[in-house]
């Protein structure tokens, strides 16, 4: 099976406090920060490299991003994706739209059974980005996916849906699915593996090179400032020993009526 | 990688589970292997990950996520290195850890271990704290930027990073002060020195973080080290020759013994104390250095020093070596080492619990609590003790 993985490059923010609002107030500063794959498209990669590792065929990693964002394409391809592909292009952080046009443009250049995406990022959260490159290419999708098995010429999936409940579908290839998190457990990436991968093909294209012009890819959503939500007011921290907050605590539960 | 391409091939099978790895040195018990302390079970003693890790390799048995825990679980304590009547016991560990380095190849490590090394890959520390945090243990201390003192004081990330290891990092640097020793510290510069790293079997991280520690020294003008933490003081004793980095280190009470000794520290005030001392693996049967821990509280007037039953070459592990004191795999039990640990040092009717690591300090404190052992037993660190005759906080 052909399959191509889509990847995003996200800060990593696992350290809240450590995320700051630059002057401008349209980014985040990132100068102390660490990037890494967005979560979800660590899953969707994974999911990619055991269906190869089960079905043979070929597996493409691709992002588009600005030469920084090597670094994960590199990961991918210590991952086990056989080759990788940026387009380069800076895009408007939260124009999935954008990103989609492009995605959508780059896969029909390439021979493909199956698209997988993240079910969303890290850091917009849009959770958009698959479905529409699947609308742009006209093949069948389903999002947010926790259970895959491949038969011929089809997949089987299993879609999360709320309370626990599974919807299972079978989808005729080529399709496109976003995967969830927990799907799998991704492997660890070594460094001697990411060593190994640089000797692996990096290809980086233009939109150009792709047939699309500035004015295809002129945003569709203006991001006006970023902002930290209001402080709430609500939250009360209950001093002295566990003994005596365990108390208080107790206190203002049974208070409110909770006990 | 095949049993015939794995480094030990033609050692490993000669491990005939005598069971002589789990004994202290007195034969007590079969208990001082941590992990079959814990879960009892001859496949989490070190023979049983030997003739596991073979299985393995031969495709007798596949990976799965219990097999990497049973060798994820091991302590890198060392203490079937001291029992094995075989020779090729010098190199029990190194066997686990070269099967841990196929794991990390093949990406097939247990998550916490997964977690724990690919914060280190991004932040430099297991715990995923910003590196520009990592000097903020020394605030208002007066403790300075290394700037071509006399010592590299260097931490390591449980020191920097834990709260309570903090404490310590922060006492034994104003006991370095007091005793007018120059020195001076790396601050949010320190990166991991990647002793746990190494143990933990991925080697191309643990070279990259030794080249780049090694230059830094190098470009700083480094000439001696000393450590807060035993593991610290390992990989750089022992590890950090092969890549150009040979700097005279000391552990701490190494130190504090010599300073104490040229009467440039005075512990004269003394402490009216029974203490016990816990030897950490990385400095006793790592390094044979079981003395200088016990010479520095010997020193102090009033500390009457009692031993455990299981010491020196038998101590049992707190279970917190070999990254175990984030991995957590032999957690969560009254058989847990660090629980046994202080159940044996309360028996000696001591009232102070003495480490001189880091990671023995958190896993052994946690312990204390988790036994209901505060009002019988503090764990603290040596330079605490000493800090505290000195009457620094």
């Amino acid at each position: 099976m052909d399959i191509i993985a889509c990847i995003k490059r996200i800060p990593d923010t696992s350290e809240a406090d450590t995320i700051k609002i630059d002057p401008s107030q349209m980014s985040i500063e990132k100068g102390s920060l660490v990037f890494k794959i967005n979560d979800w498209d660590e899953y969707a990669l994974e999911t990619a490299v055991q269906l190869k590792e089960r079905t043979g065929g070929s597996l493409i990693a691709v992002t588009v991003g600005p030469k920084e964002w090597d670094d994960v394409l590199r990961r991918a391809l210590a991952m086990g994706a056989d080759r990788a592909i940026r387009v380069d292009q800076d895009m408007v952080a939260a124009d999935c739209h954008s990103v989609a046009i492009v995605l959508a443009a780059l896969t029909r250049s390439l021979p493909y059974d199956l698209v997988l995406c993240g079910a969303q990022s890290e850091d917009f959260g849009c959770g958009q980005l698959g479905v529409m490159v699947a609308e742009m290419l006209g093949v069948p999708h389903a999002a947010l996916v926790v259970g895959l098995q491949e038969e011929e010429g089809k997949v089987r999936v299993d879609r999360e849906l709320e309370a626990g409940i599974l919807e299972s579908y079978t989808i005729e290839l080529p399709a496109l699915l976003t995967i969830q998190t927990g799907i799998n457990r991704p492997r660890y990436i070594s460094l001697g593996g990411i060593k190994r991968a640089m000797k692996k093909e990096l290809q980086v294209m233009s939109p150009g090179e792709l047939g699309l012009t500035a004015e295809m890819l002129a945003p569709q959503v203006k991001l006006e400032r970023l902002e930290f939500p209001p402080r709430g007011k609500e939250a009360v921290l209950i001093p002295g020993t566990p003994e005596e907050s365990a108390e208080h605590l107790a206190s203002i539960l049974q208070s409110a009526g909770i006990f | 990688m095949t049993l015939a391409e794995y480094k030990y091939a033609d050692t490993i099978h000669r491990c005939f589970r005598c069971g002589y790895c789990k004994f202290p040195v007195n034969w007590m018990d079969v208990n001082n292997c941590p992990a079959y302390a814990r879960f009892r079970m001859e496949t989490y003693s070190c023979g049983g990950r030997l003739w596991l890790t073979k299985a393995w390799l031969s495709n007798e048995i596949d990976w799965s996520e219990h097999l990497a825990q049973i060798l994820y679980s091991c302590t890198a304590c060392k203490n079937c290195e001291e029992k094995c009547p075989l020779r090729f016991n010098v190199d029990i560990f190194n066997m686990i850890q070269a099967a841990r380095a196929e794991m990390v190849e093949r990406g097939l490590v247990p998550a916490a271990v997964k977690e724990f090394l690919e914060n280190v890959q991004r932040h430099g520390n297991p715990y995923g704290n910003a590196r520009e945090g990592r000097g903020e243990w020394s605030q208002e201390t007066g403790i300075e930027q290394y700037q071509g003192q006399d010592y590299l004081y260097y931490v390591g990330c449980v020191g920097s990073y834990d709260t309570r290891a903090q404490q310590t990092a922060r006492t034994l640097g104003k006991v370095l002060l007091r005793s007018g020793v120059s020195f001076g510290v790396l601050g949010s510069e320190e990166n991991c020195d990647g002793n746990e790293v190494n143990a933990l079997g991925e080697e191309t991280l643990f070279e990259m973080l030794a080249e780049e520690n090694v230059r830094k020294f190098k470009d700083l003008g480094v000439t001696n080290i000393v450590t807060l933490s035993p593991h610290s003081y390992n990989a750089f004793k022992n590890d950090y020759a092969k890549y150009d980095g040979s700097f005279p280190v000391l552990h701490y009470t190494q130190l504090l013994r010599d300073l104490i000794t040229d009467g440039k520290l005075d512990v004269s005030g003394g402490m009216n104390a029974r203490v016990t001392y816990h030897d950490p693996c990385f400095l006793g049967r790592w390094n044979g250095e079981y003395d200088a821990p016990r010479q520095v509280l010997s020193a102090i007037p009033g500390i009457e020093l009692v031993e455990m039953e299981k010491n020196r070459e038998s101590t049992l592990c707190c279970g917190g070596g070999g990254g175990n004191f984030y991995t957590d795999f032999l957690g969560g039990s009254e058989n847990s080492p660090a629980r046994i640990r202080v159940r044996e040092a309360a028996t000696t009717g001591a009232s102070v619990l003495a480490v001189a690591c880091p990671n023995c300090m958190t896993m052994l404190e946690d312990a204390v609590k988790a036994e209901g052992l505060e009002d019988k037993l503090v764990v603290k660190d040596v330079s605490e003790i000493v800090g505290e005759v000195c009457g620094i906080g």
